[in-house]
């Protein structure tokens, strides 16, 4: 087998352990290599890029991009399979990321290596705030994918909106019988779908007995709009079920998918050792040290199909320096939000 | 209300225009603004824009307006045409528009009709701005009183049945907006006698010869009329193309561009747009361009095939190479403006290739953004006035 298309040797690693950089960079190589080889987008990219010999020094692909080509690498191996796409919000064209069966089964380890080690992993049921419509489409979307990558911490699952983006669509009885006689669930959605169908609803009783971890990502965007903090977010979730209760907020990007980036109870986003977290500045590209706020390079070796090993994302963010208090090594970083857009003043006419 | 009479005469015709006040009263309130307007530009305009707002509404500039429609001034007497100001009119600016609405505004004071201007409900716009500081710092007379009691301006969403009503009532409709915006105005039940415009969506390219383009004004012009708002301009080159130059031209005028762009655009760009012009330049590459990068991202330049496709991107101008045929037939098909830096732009060869090409406006680089009577090959300002006929 093309060492490639071998599994890689950081996902054995536990995902917050000791960083092997020197393995990461090797790795990121070939993935690089492979691409360039592969995607003739990609090559045409980085007509000079030779190599590199630190993490810094290695080609990325602007998130944008991923919004305007459906960017493929063909090689040994590697058999295109459905699309995912991002949810598009303020009506820009969605990003589609091409999906194959290596690369899948890298971003199933990684996802659920990463969310073992914030929840509990035995398997319970999952209720996921979606309709089973989405699953239908020939192109995965953002929110589908990502509550599919919970599938491995459920027993049973169930999508439970009527309508894919009508938060109070959301069908209790679906819950509870999804729930039966256990006592404990696991729920997905996005923030603002949580927010409105959940933590916003009349909840049944019977969910008070019945301890919930509530996972959630996409973004604080729509919750910001109508003022909702994160601690009223989490304490209004957890007011509705029972004690013991958690809620978890992990980052990740369409572009990135696979990789997700749980916030600790100490406020930080930790890195999992097969893939790295660069801040940059937007002017120069320089690499910045903690502290520094910049656009987020995010890393990973999980992606075959396509060049999304390494994307500059439209996030800002900033590196924190040293150990994380909450026991978790490794690479940490804070989210703080998305590029800021102006209005582009301009003739009537664009 | 005043009737006051200006004869112009064009040779073969007189036309007598009717106003609601002297032509030289308003023009001296222009002139009076203008003064005021030597002071602190006001929020939100740039330098820049204030800057063309203070040329433009100087006073051979308006008069101008009305000698390139009407002719030159004449004595009193007998006329071919009466001509008197239709109203109302309804202009509509969508949401993003720039310098179009306080030029527009200025041209419609002229005729000093009731109007009313839909602007922007959710963004920034610089018409009501412009119109706010005139109504402060006009003096007492025609413009005032226009601007006081027939100017109306009226912030609607896109939905709002009052679009209905102005299209109902107005005797002249001009809109501005995407192909869409305009179609959708135009498509609203409005009187069979009244005039419309439809300013709907455009492209500009500039033109210059490979001997010209080595000139540095020209390099500096082309950054400047490029930079103010880049691909968002109408009236903004997208594409530079270099006639009868090899690509190695086009490739020495992007290198120019390139070094003289923090020069004549010294301050950073925003956050995203530095973002926007990375993420042009890896898409450029893929079409085929060979792009660079302005210092700190102020923006993308990229020489390449004529054939190649320009990529959509606010700060991002793209340099080819080719004769006149193939930047006709690879001009988009929407052009409006060709920007020309021609050793002969006034030869049969150019009249000939505008034509084909398909632009309304063929004008120096140094002028693309300058507004004026006549846009996108509509006289709409003439249409602003009912003409009669008289035989005597």
């Amino acid at each position: 087998m093309n060492p490639v298309l071998q599994r890689s040797a950081l996902l054995d690693r536990p995902p917050f352990g000791p960083r092997e950089d020197e393995t990461l960079l090797a790795e990121l190589l070939a993935l690089t290599h492979r691409h360039l080889a592969g995607c003739p987008e990609y090559a045409a990219m980085w007509p000079d890029w030779s190599g590199a010999e630190a993490l810094t020094e290695l080609p990325f692909v602007h998130t944008t991009v991923f919004k305007h080509m459906r960017l493929r690498t063909e090689g040994e191996g590697i058999a295109h399979q459905r699309e995912v796409r991002s949810s598009a919000t303020s009506g820009q064209a969605p990003s589609a990321i091409s999906l194959d069966a290596h690369s899948a089964e890298r971003q199933a380890v990684s996802t659920r290596a990463v969310l073992e080690d914030f929840l509990d992993p035995h398997p319970r049921p999952l209720v996921v705030l979606d309709s089973a419509s989405a699953l239908r489409s020939r192109a995965l979307g953002a929110r589908t994918a990502a509550a599919l990558a919970l599938r491995p911490l459920s027993s049973d699952l169930r999508f439970v909106l009527g309508a894919p983006e009508d938060p109070e669509s959301l069908d209790w009885d679906a819950v509870l019988a999804t729930l039966g006689d256990g006592d404990e669930l696991l729920v997905y959605g996005f923030t603002w779908m949580l927010w409105l169908g959940w933590a916003q609803a009349d909840v049944p009783e019977r969910l008070r007995e019945v301890r919930v971890d509530f996972v959630h990502s996409g973004g604080w965007k729509k919750l910001e709009t109508i003022s909702v903090a994160r601690e009223e977010f989490d304490s209004a979730l957890l007011a509705t079920v029972g004690a013991g209760s958690r809620v978890l907020d992990y980052y990740g990007m369409t572009e990135q998918i696979g990789m997700i980036f749980p916030l600790c109870p100490h406020g930080v986003r930790h890195v999992p050792t097969w893939g790295d977290v660069l801040v940059r500045d937007p002017w120069t590209l320089e690499p910045l040290p903690p502290g520094e706020v910049g656009m987020l390079q995010l890393l990973n070796v999980l992606a075959l199909g396509a060049p999304y090993h390494s994307v500059l994302s439209e996030d800002v963010g900033q590196l924190v320096p040293g150990p994380c208090a909450c026991g978790r090594g490794g690479r940490t970083f804070v989210l703080d939000g998305r590029v800021p857009k102006a209005e582009l003043r301009g003739c009537a006419n664009a | 209300m005043r009737e006051v009479i200006q004869v112009f005469d064009a040779g073969t015709r007189r036309t007598a225009v009717v106003l609601p006040f002297a032509l030289a009263e308003i023009l001296d309130d222009w002139g009076a603004v203008r003064r005021a307007m030597r002071g602190p530009v006001p929020e939100p305009f740039v330098r820049d824009e204030w800057a063309y707002l203070m040329s433009f509404v100087g006073d051979a500039q308006l008069r101008s307006v009305f000698t390139a429609t009407f002719g030159q001034p004449a004595p009193d007497g007998p006329a071919d045409v009466l001509a008197a100001p239709r109203e109302p009119v309804a202009v509509w600016l969508p949401n993003n528009v720039t310098l179009l609405g306080p030029l527009i505004a200025v041209l419609l004071s002229l005729p000093g009709a009731a109007t009313t201007i839909k602007i922007g409900s959710n963004a920034e716009d610089l018409v009501r701005p412009f119109i706010a500081w005139l109504r402060e710092h006009a003096p007492e007379g025609p413009l005032a009183s226009w601007l006081r009691e027939r100017v109306e301006l009226l912030a609607v969403e896109r939905d709002d049945p009052l679009h209905a009503t102005l299209a109902r009532e107005a005797a002249v409709r001009i809109a501005f907006g995407s192909d869409e915006g305009v179609d959708g105005i135009e498509a609203l039940p409005h009187p069979a006698t009244s005039q419309g415009f439809a300013f709907g969506d455009r492209r500009s390219e500039a033109w210059v010869s490979s001997a010209r383009a080595a000139e540095p004004g020209i390099c500096d012009t082309l950054v400047r009329v490029f930079g103010i708002y880049g691909q968002v301009g109408c009236t903004a080159p997208r594409r530079v193309v270099v006639i009868d130059g090899s690509p190695e031209d086009a490739r020495a005028l992007r290198d120019r561009l390139v070094c003289r762009w923090p020069e004549i655009v010294p301050a950073r760009p925003a956050m995203h747009i530095a973002s926007a012009n990375l993420a042009a330049c890896q898409e450029a590459a893929v079409a085929g361009w060979d792009p660079v990068l302005v210092d700190d991202h102020r923006a993308m330049v990229a020489c390449g095939p004529a054939s190649a496709p320009v990529i959509e991107s606010v700060q991002s101008l793209f340099i080819t190479a080719a004769n006149t045929a193939e930047a006709t037939s690879t001009a988009p098909a929407n052009l409006q403006t060709i920007g020309h830096a021609l050793e002969d732009p006034g030869s049969s060869e150019w009249t000939s290739a505008v034509l084909r090409s398909g632009a309304e406006r063929f004008v120096p680089v140094a002028r693309m953004h300058h507004f004026g009577p006549i846009w996108d090959g509509f006289a709409y300002w003439r249409a602003l006035f009912r003409e009669v006929e008289t035989v005597r």
